[in-house]
């Protein structure tokens, strides 16, 4: 398993040499979400980079509408010239690069994605370009171990850095401020709500919109010997917020993994660390919770509800089944609460009080009144 | 005058009843979720069975009917995917809404069925379009970020249908990249699970006071069209969507009817110079809403398309009163009520087509015909039959000046 970074200063790319590091993310600010480096400077960065034997991967991973897309078509030219891969995001990117170059490209499949399928088909898009695919830190470990073996280009996750959570293009910090940021000026803020226990959320806004980000960092570093025997190609350290003086120890730990070095580590970094859904994915258990109970009961021999229940007169039922409802039907009726009524149709009357045999799909029936049902009780056949 | 294709409108259906009356009210086409697969995960949404006769009815007059399948799933969901993508096309479903290429894949191995591609999956230029299409879509819903200006170039370039929203709540993020309830309340936003944190107020710290500033400032307020329709005819959009499978009865009706009319006004005479213009725009007003905002669509969406406000702190001027389950001279007007009224209010009937009803409540009585003085929700009422009135017609009041 091999590291990849950031590098936003030429300080930054002596800090890599002898971490056993041997590629470079470079983030150009009209380019990348959070870049910071203006044309000259990555032109500059990258011609260091390749100095010091480390390859460029250019990021690429702003969201596009078609206007803005024409402007960045028009700048790639002058990057593309100094890197050795593009990393993508937006699949318009993706399909311009596979296009109009012949540049290796880095697919980063981290906003969903969460099944084989779908990372398969960005291979098959791509035809045989991709060199690696980026994975979404929501997906558990016995899922990446089974991608990592499956998929015939190497995976790269995300080992130590923030977590985003939001992004949207439009500038939602600079109104509260009552102006507008300046072309490569960059607001950064803290939210936090009554209505959410987490305080502390980090918030950006630049050139590219807003963006929030999870109050703590996401950290696997205490399961990179693990990742790395799992297959994975490539572990991803971003310091860009939390700062580079712990890069040793963040080498060390992925190299070496000493546990009572790992607590240090944590005291020492500036934010507070989780591993997210690593160990276990559960964000769909509580969707049944979610849904009325009552709605749920739909199927089979589902006739219709109880639009009114009147107490010693009747119950009105809005027939839903094209088989409509017969005098001597049997009926079971399921109240909202979940008690369950039976009866059996003796008297069927129509709106106009007309006794009837018969109430097609669509109309209200009028049948005897049973004690204990109450409006919105779902009615079936009794077979 | 040339002809002119004009786009179709695209209503929600959360429930089969929803699905009538959005037809009912003009829709071209509804779209509707399964009880899986889809991002309404808490809406009533569609049986089996449902779902048969929601498409045969709507296939009855004239439209045409889309199943979400518009969650970025799992594996083991995508295990259980072939089966209903088989149902669907067994029962004639007229394409299915996708965010995932996975399900994508899946569609096109299962059925014939043919795929638009969910807004959720944030398709914002050409390039997008084009990498969708040769992945086997037939129909692009563009990300609400793209004006119609870029969505024509995107048709265009890219040869493929688009599907553009006109109406309705609006995600602040883009579509498909917020993940706020996953790692802060453990719902996944992609499956079902948003838990609406944009809505919230936050306390920010670190802008130009020393005090944190309140806000609601990632709300976004609500999208609203209808003087972009003829930008929307211009630029050959195929279909406009009307957002809103958890909303009411009357928005569905209310909403479908307005852009409906609005379009065939334009088929009629070519332009949208018409007097009801002001009617339009009043009856968009007459459903609960955010404020509303041309969002994205001529302009890019600025400082004024923030809602900072508290979630439905606008108290609607109408209200629905109920719907009419039959309608003929021997049974009179029988009303489900869903908000009581009394004897002597003043009501309005929303015809399928043309104008509002104006009735007055002056004789109520229930089914066993004696007359009551004011109605109580969840009842069955009668009022005197008059002429127009059809069954499944919608009712409202107004409760505020």
């Amino acid at each position: 398993m091999k590291l990849t970074t950031y590098a936003s200063s030429l300080h930054d790319l002596s800090l890599l040499k002898d971490k056993k590091i041997d590629e470079v993310i470079l983030a150009a600010r009209s380019f990348s979400r959070f870049g910071k480096l203006s044309h000259s400077e990555f032109i500059q960065m990258a011609k260091r980079s390749k100095e010091l034997g480390l390859r460029v991967l250019f990021e690429w991973d702003i969201l596009m509408t078609e206007d803005v897309f024409e402007t960045k078509v028009k700048e790639i030219s002058d990057y593309l010239p100094s890197v050795d891969a593009i990393r993508v995001q937006d699949p318009g990117a993706l399909w311009w690069v596979l296009e109009n170059t012949k540049c290796p490209i880095q697919f980063i499949a981290e906003n969903g994605n969460h099944n084989l399928k779908a990372l398969e088909g960005w291979i098959d898009i791509a035809q045989g370009r991709l060199e690696r695919l980026v994975l979404s830190i929501e997906l558990p470990k016995a899922t990446i171990q089974e991608y990592v073996e499956k998929l015939s280009v190497p995976c790269e996750l995300l080992g130590l850095g923030r977590i985003l959570l939001f992004y949207t293009p439009r500038s939602l910090l600079s109104p509260l401020n009552g102006e507008k940021l300046a072309l490569n000026e960059e607001l950064a803020a803290l939210g936090e709500s009554e209505e959410s226990p987490h305080k502390g959320f980090p918030l950006v806004e630049n050139q590219h919109g807003t963006f929030m980000f999870h109050i703590k960092e996401f950290c696997l570093l205490d399961y990179a010997k693990e990742l790395s025997e799992m297959g994975l190609g490539y572990f991803r350290i971003d310091q860009r917020w939390a700062g580079w003086e712990h890069l040793d120890l963040i080498t060390n730990l992925i190299m070496d993994y000493n546990e009572f070095q790992f607590e240090s580590f944590k005291q020492q970094y500036p934010q507070e660390l989780m591993r997210g859904f690593y160990l276990v994915n559960k964000t769909d258990v509580l969707f049944p919770k979610l849904k009325n109970a009552r709605l749920q009961h739909r199927e089979g021999n589902y006739l219709g509800e109880v639009l009114e229940a009147e107490k010693s007169s009747h119950l009105a039922i809005m027939v839903k089944n094209p088989n409509g409802l017969n005098v001597s039907d049997k009926l079971k009726i399921l109240h909202p609460k979940g008690e369950i009524f039976e009866t059996k149709i003796f008297s069927l009357r129509n709106l106009s009080l007309k006794e009837v045999e018969f109430i097609p799909s669509g109309d209200v029936a009028l049948i005897q009144f049973v004690g204990g049902v109450w409006v919105k009780s779902q009615v079936f056949y009794i077979d | 005058m040339k002809s002119i294709n004009l786009p179709e409108i695209l209503a929600p259906a959360g429930s089969l009843d929803k699905l009538k009356v959005a037809v009912l009210y003009g829709a071209n086409a509804v779209y509707v979720g399964g009880q899986k697969f889809g991002l309404r995960t808490a809406a009533e949404n569609f049986t089996l069975d449902e779902l048969r006769e929601g498409i045969s009815f709507a296939h009855e007059r004239g439209a045409k009917v889309y199943v979400v399948l518009n969650s970025f799933l799992h594996d083991k969901d995508l295990s259980e995917l072939p089966q209903f993508v088989s149902f669907l096309s067994e029962i004639g479903t007229d394409a299915v809404i996708v965010s995932d290429l996975g399900v994508v894949r899946t569609v096109k191995e299962f059925s014939n069925i043919p795929v638009h591609i969910s807004t959720q999956a944030s398709t914002l230029n050409s390039q997008s379009a084009k990498l969708w299409k040769k992945a086997g879509a037939d129909r692009i819903v563009l990300g609400r970020e793209v004006s119609v200006k870029e969505a024509g170039k995107i048709k265009r370039e890219a040869g493929i249908e688009i599907e553009m929203f006109i109406h309705g709540s609006m995600c602040m993020a883009y579509s498909g990249h917020c993940v706020i309830s996953n790692f802060t309340q453990g719902r996944d936003s992609n499956r079902g699970g948003c838990a609406h944190s944009c809505r919230f107020e936050y306390s920010i710290e670190g802008l130009d006071t020393p005090e944190k500033k309140k806000a609601y400032f990632m709300s976004s307020k609500d999208l609203e069209g209808l003087r972009v329709l003829p930008q929307f005819i211009e630029e050959g959009i195929d279909s406009l969507k009307i957002e809103g499978r958890m909303k009411s009865h009357l928005y569905a009706g209310t909403m479908t009817k307005v852009y409906s009319e609005a379009l065939d006004f334009f088929k009629e005479n070519g332009n949208f110079l018409s007097d009801d213009l002001l009617r339009w725009e009043s009856e968009l007003k007459k459903v609960s809403h955010r404020s509303y905002t041309e969002a994205s669509l001529v302009n890019k969406a600025g400082a004024d398309s923030i809602f900072n406000e508290r979630e439905n702190s606008a108290e609607a001027e109408w209200q629905m009163v109920g719907t009419v389950v039959e309608a003929n001279p021997e049974s009179g007007i029988v009303l489900e009520v869903r908000n009581a009224f009394n004897q002597g209010d003043h009501l309005e009937m929303i015809p399928f087509k043309g104008e509002n009803i104006q009735i007055t409540a002056n004789e109520i009585m229930d089914l066993s015909m004696r007359a009551i003085q004011r109605t109580k929700p969840t009842t069955l009422v009668r009022l005197p039959f008059v002429d127009g009135v059809k069954k499944m017609h919608l009712v409202r009041q107004r409760i505020k000046a």
